[in-house]
């Protein structure tokens, strides 16, 4: 009994702690709602979606977020899904940024919320690939705005091109640094191919 | 490989099942490329899949077919891989040249239809002291009656001989080989709207003694 009590006191002063009551709010926030079907998607809502997606975490194989602009679960373990942390991971961002389906084989374009929990059915070396139908790949030199580089174990978005070299990439990089824009130079890399999205209507 | 030393052995029985053998209701009696489905004894409802160890130059294009150029380059010739063949899938496991990571071939029906059969997807693995850092999930591939297929990585835990999947009616059992993890297909448990999979799975030794019996929760992740 006594050591019930003790736990349950823990507990309590557990509870209390900032961090916990972030997580516990952020994944209850969390949902398995239906994707709505858009007719549009444009570049620059892309870049929108992936850019309000900052600074909100990284989670592997993982697919929610909100907009606090805070990881509210840092930390957890690297390449263990299903800890329930904040954040897509690479390709999840792609997969939500692209609008995409759960089916490989339907090229719509899906609205996702950031709330929405999904990752999609690609990994990096699938989009790298090129696999699924909305889904191709393209030469890197002409990779544009919210194209993507990805190699066997990485994607990023192009969020701004870059004359030198490297170019401005949008990725969901890792659990210690997060969702962000990072200067990359995939272009240049052997390890990783250029991939595109069917279906952009500006 | 791996079936000619299962029949081989003496202390473990092998036995030709036929349709209706008592082995359970729906027990498959064929695997994906028509041989007859082996049981092993030890195990009740069994199918063992077939396994054997092969090199990258006597698998030749069937390989180079599955994998990217970038990636063919990363794979020695004379690299073991290993080829398996169950009930719904098959498949084609081996490590890259430095082995800091693992490729595999995942067969099966392209749902978009952009990969001809039979591959349908391939996956890379990063190996930590050769074990995967993850199952590696693949949700993509769908099996000849076009329902949901997916592969997933183990890693063998010290003495299994055997890992063991529940299929629907059956326990699907994958033989250790080539000091690589097992890559093994299923139709249960998957959730493709979610890209996930539960798998109740068994290991077993070389006597068909259970070694670990637990759920493996897998998630497409990277």
């Amino acid at each position: 009994m006594r050591s019930f009590i003790a736990l349950l006191v823990a507990g309590f002063a557990l509870s209390g702690v900032p961090g916990a009551q972030a997580y516990h709010r952020f994944w209850a926030g969390c949902n398995y709602d239906a994707p709505t079907f858009m007719t549009t998607m444009t570049r620059d809502a892309a870049q929108d979606y992936a850019n309000a997606a900052r600074y909100e975490g990284y989670q592997w194989g993982g697919g929610c977020w909100n907009y606090d602009d805070v990881d509210s679960y840092p930390n957890d373990p690297p390449q263990v899904a299903g800890t329930h942390g904040e954040g897509g991971d690479c390709s999840g961002l792609t997969f939500k940024t692209w609008r995409e389906s759960t089916d490989t084989w339907r090229d719509g374009r899906y609205y996702w919320h950031a709330l929405r929990n999904v990752h999609g059915p690609y990994d990096a070396a699938a989009f790298r690939d090129g696999t699924g139908a909305p889904n191709h790949t393209v030469a890197k030199a002409t990779a544009g705005v919210m194209d993507a580089f990805a190699s066997a174990t990485h994607i990023g978005m192009v969020f701004v091109r870059s004359l030198y070299g490297g170019d401005q990439i949008v990725e969901a990089k890792c659990e210690a640094c997060g969702t962000n824009i990072f200067y990359r130079t995939y272009r240049g890399d052997s390890a990783y191919g250029g991939v595109g999205r069917w279906g952009w209507t500006g | 490989m791996g079936l000619d030393r299962l029949m081989a052995a003496a202390a473990v029985s092998a036995v030709f099942a036929a349709a209706g053998c008592g082995h359970g209701g729906s027990r498959p009696t064929r695997l994906l490329d028509g041989r007859p489905a082996l049981s092993f004894t030890p195990v009740r409802a069994s199918v063992v899949a077939a396994g054997r160890v092969l090199t990258r130059s006597e698998l030749g294009r069937r390989l180079d077919a599955c994998i990217s150029a970038a990636d063919r380059a990363k794979v020695a010739p004379g690299t073991i891989v290993v080829e398996r063949v169950s009930v719904a899938g098959e498949s084609l496991t081996f490590a890259n040249r430095d082995r800091s990571g693992v490729f595999a071939c995942d067969a099966g029906i392209d749902p978009a239809g952009e990969r001809a059969p039979p591959w349908c997807h391939a996956v890379f693995g990063e190996l930590a002291d050769g074990r995967v850092l993850d199952p590696r999930l693949d949700v993509i591939c769908r099996d000849r009656e076009r329902h949901p297929l997916a592969y997933v990585f183990v890693d063998p835990v010290p003495g299994a001989r055997w890992v063991g999947v529940q299929q629907h009616d059956y326990v699907e059992l994958y033989e250790v080989l080539g000091g690589l993890p097992v890559r093994l297909a299923t139709t249960s448990g998957i959730d493709v709207e979610q890209a996930r999979a539960r798998l109740e799975m068994t290991q077993y030794d070389a006597e068909g003694r259970e070694l670990v019996r637990g759920e493996l929760e897998a998630t497409v992740a990277g």
